[in-house]
């Protein structure tokens, strides 16, 4: 994945890079506003990660322009501002992630394929099916080899969620805020008691799981 | 009180604020409001005074010149009488009698040609001797009819006098020398200017005796300040048994400064606590990270040190987001993000997400939530209140046997929204409520829980920034932590 990342604390950035590039992702670096946006326009990316504040340019300035051009590469905004109204202005603005620092770098790299992933055209899928499991979103129906799974409606949201991205790992706030739409910091493991539901309901009594706890990052459906 | 603070202050402003003031004195003293409205009220006070005594003395001068034609008029009117009576002759001697007389009365009795029989002046003007009326005019004091007078070197006077033609066809003129009038004028006049230097003496006085007054009860507060302003943060206005404006403000400062020393003190023992709470987590991740950097560690045990250290790092971050949204809720700058909010939605969500974590802990999450409770509100801070709530009754209540319960309500009552977490777990006891409210503080029994202690502040600082409070209540038993918002909506 080619990523460009606008961000003018150098030694973050080199941090990124370098953690990025374990990863197999390459990453160019710009370290202010004007040159960031010049290579914004002047080459294709899959993701673009651009700090908020930086010298010579805003970061939100640069993305307005870019969405202005019909550019619509996905966005991941890094801010040290964390306040709600920040983040709407954030998204507002043309961004589609919004990230605050500090941040751990597994929430980085998961949100930055969750996006890279967006801008393939595999959208508007009804039938999302992971091995065995399949779940139709249209008939709300859950069904692993043949027997249907009840779930309730958040469970249902949480499966659909993990099963858009199979094959990615998603994070607890990731969940918190696509599922439950909140943005706030659970002190206990909130998504965790979910989540153990959740694989009671689909991966119980079958040999293979397929609900897979990341460690240190979060969890990932795959076959 | 008063007298505590009193005793230094005498001394403090003249010591600190001397070389300054004898600098330039006289400047200061014109720069201050006291000094210039007092020279205002002088020079206001002065000319008031000016124009009442000019009309004063005008006023007198003109009774004084009514005065003297009333007697001129009487004069005459008695002439007439003699005449009447006694005939001209009497008269003629009456007019000589009177001519004799010292002082300033004009006299003249003469034929129709003008000519003088008898009097004590001479040269009369034509227009008086041909005409009947009230005139002044300049005359020739009669050398003859004042003999002793004579050395007098300008015999020229300036009469007011009556001219009238008697029955027996004489001319009689009676009138005052004005000049003796003018003489009593300038009397007045004098008096007058003696009044308004006094009056200028008198209000310089009092009004330098009012602004010494002033300036000093100034003075006395603007040196405790400087006290305040150098660390004597104990320091107060002293006030004085007269009850005036000047005392009513020395309350209301020290009421003021009372206000900020106790958010100084508070802001200290955040400080510390800040300190506290920081410190000791930062110790921990710095041991962790030196005994893993030892040497003879295998590969499993530095991958535990790290994830250990990141572990302690989150949760240091998660602590310093929690004063940071404290801190930005508490100076009310999220106000762009109210809107209307469906508290009753907000807690049925915030209720199911936390519904498994309740009965894992052994608890029965009873809601009742009245429907469609709407407020005017930042939805994710009232989320995040409830959540904090609703995880300090989780853990603090969990019990084994399965009896526990909470119960989350939303309720409107009239124009109160009351949004409670009620559970049957140990409690706070009375004393500490107000307590656990503060900024890092645990209760001893629970400082070996996870948490940082802001839980309850932030929910604090939300029923706050909405204009409310947040209460804390006895369950009997347990705990019920309300929050109490009046119900605005747009």
């Amino acid at each position: 994945m080619k990523i460009l990342l606008v961000e003018d604390d150098r030694e973050a950035a080199t941090y990124l890079i370098q953690a990025l590039d374990e990863v197999g992702h390459v990453t160019h670096h710009a370290t202010d506003g004007e040159t960031g946006y010049a290579m914004a326009s002047g080459m294709d990316y899959d993701v673009m990660i651009i700090d908020r504040m930086l010298p010579r340019r805003d970061g939100l300035s640069i993305i307005e322009s870019l969405r202005a051009e019909g550019d619509a590469t996905p966005v991941l905004i890094l801010s040290a501002l964390g306040e709600v109204d920040d983040r709407v202005t954030g998204l507002r603005a043309g961004g589609d992630d919004y990230l605050t620092k500090p941040y751990a770098f597994s929430e980085l790299l998961a949100r930055v394929e969750v996006l890279a992933r967006r801008s393939s055209p595999t959208e508007a899928q009804t039938v999302y099916q992971v091995g065995e499991l399949t779940l139709e979103r249209l008939s709300r129906k859950v069904e692993r080899g043949g027997e249907t799974i009840l779930l309730q409606p958040r469970e249902f949201r949480l499966l659909e969620y993990l099963m858009k991205h199979a094959g990615q790992v998603v994070t607890r706030t990731m969940l918190l805020e696509n599922v439950w739409d909140y943005h706030f910091d659970p002190q206990t493991n909130v998504i965790d008691v979910h989540m153990s539901r959740l694989r009671g309901k689909i991966d119980k009594g079958y040999a293979t799981p397929l609900l897979h706890t990341i460690r240190g990052a979060g969890y990932m459906i795959r076959a | 009180m008063p007298d505590k603070a009193r005793a230094p202050t005498a001394s403090g402003p003249a010591a600190e604020n001397g070389p300054r003031r004898r600098f330039s004195r006289l400047a200061y003293l014109w720069r201050t409001t006291t000094v210039r409205l007092t020279g205002l009220f002088i020079l206001i006070f002065v000319v008031a005074s000016i124009v009442l005594l000019a009309f004063m003395a005008y006023q007198s001068a003109i009774v004084l010149q009514r005065q003297q034609a009333a007697d001129v008029d009487s004069e005459i009117a008695e002439l007439m009488r003699i005449e009447e009576r006694q005939g001209p002759r009497a008269m003629a001697l009456a007019v000589q009698r009177y001519s004799n007389r010292p002082g300033p009365g004009i006299y003249f009795l003469g034929d129709d040609l003008g000519n003088r029989l008898v009097g004590n002046i001479d040269d009369i003007p034509d227009e008086v001797l041909t005409n009947e009326g009230f005139f002044t005019f300049d005359y020739n004091r009669d050398p003859g009819a004042e003999p002793e007078d004579n050395e007098r070197p300008e015999a020229q006077g300036f009469a007011a006098a009556r001219s009238v033609v008697m029955q027996s066809g004489l001319r009689l003129i009676v009138g005052r020398d004005v000049v003796e009038r003018r003489g009593f004028s300038a009397i007045v006049f004098q008096g007058f200017g003696v009044g308004v230097l006094g009056i200028v003496l008198l209000s310089v006085l009092a009004g330098a005796l009012t602004a010494q007054r002033v300036l000093k009860r100034i003075d006395s507060i603007s040196g405790t300040s400087a006290k305040i302003m150098s660390g004597a943060l104990s320091e107060r206005v002293p006030i004085t048994r007269r009850h005036d404006e000047f005392d009513e403000l020395a309350k209301d400062l020290n009421a003021m400064l009372d206000r900020i020393e106790q958010l100084m003190q508070g802001l200290k023992e955040v400080t510390d606590n800040v300190a506290h709470d920081l410190k000791t987590p930062l110790t921990r991740l710095r041991n962790k990270a030196e005994s893993a950097l030892r040497e003879g560690r295998t590969p499993e045990q530095l991958r535990e040190a790290l994830e250990t250290t990141i572990a302690e790092s989150d949760q240091l971050i998660r602590t310093f987001n929690a004063l940071l949204m404290i801190a930005r809720v508490e100076a009310g700058t999220p106000s762009g993000a109210f809107e209307k909010t469906d508290i009753s939605a907000i807690a049925e969500d915030v209720a199911e997400l936390y519904q498994p974590v309740a009965e894992d802990a052994g608890l029965a999450l009873i809601l009742d939530i009245a429907p469609d409770v709407s407020l005017l509100a930042n939805r994710e801070l009232i989320g995040q209140a409830l959540v904090n709530l609703l995880e300090n009754a989780i853990k603090y209540a969990a019990r084994d046997d399965g009896k526990g319960t909470i119960i989350l309500s939303v309720k409107r009552i009239g124009q109160r929204i009351r949004v409670a977490v009620a559970d049957n777990g140990p409690g706070v006891p009375e004393g500490d409520r107000a307590h656990v409210v503060e900024r890092f503080v645990r209760l001893e029994k629970s400082r070996t829980e996870p948490g940082s202690g802001l839980g309850l502040s932030l929910v604090s600082a939300v029923a706050h920034l909405h204009h409310g409070t947040l209460l804390l209540e006895d369950n009997e038993p347990g705990l019920r932590a309300v929050v109490d918002l009046p119900a605005r909506i747009g």
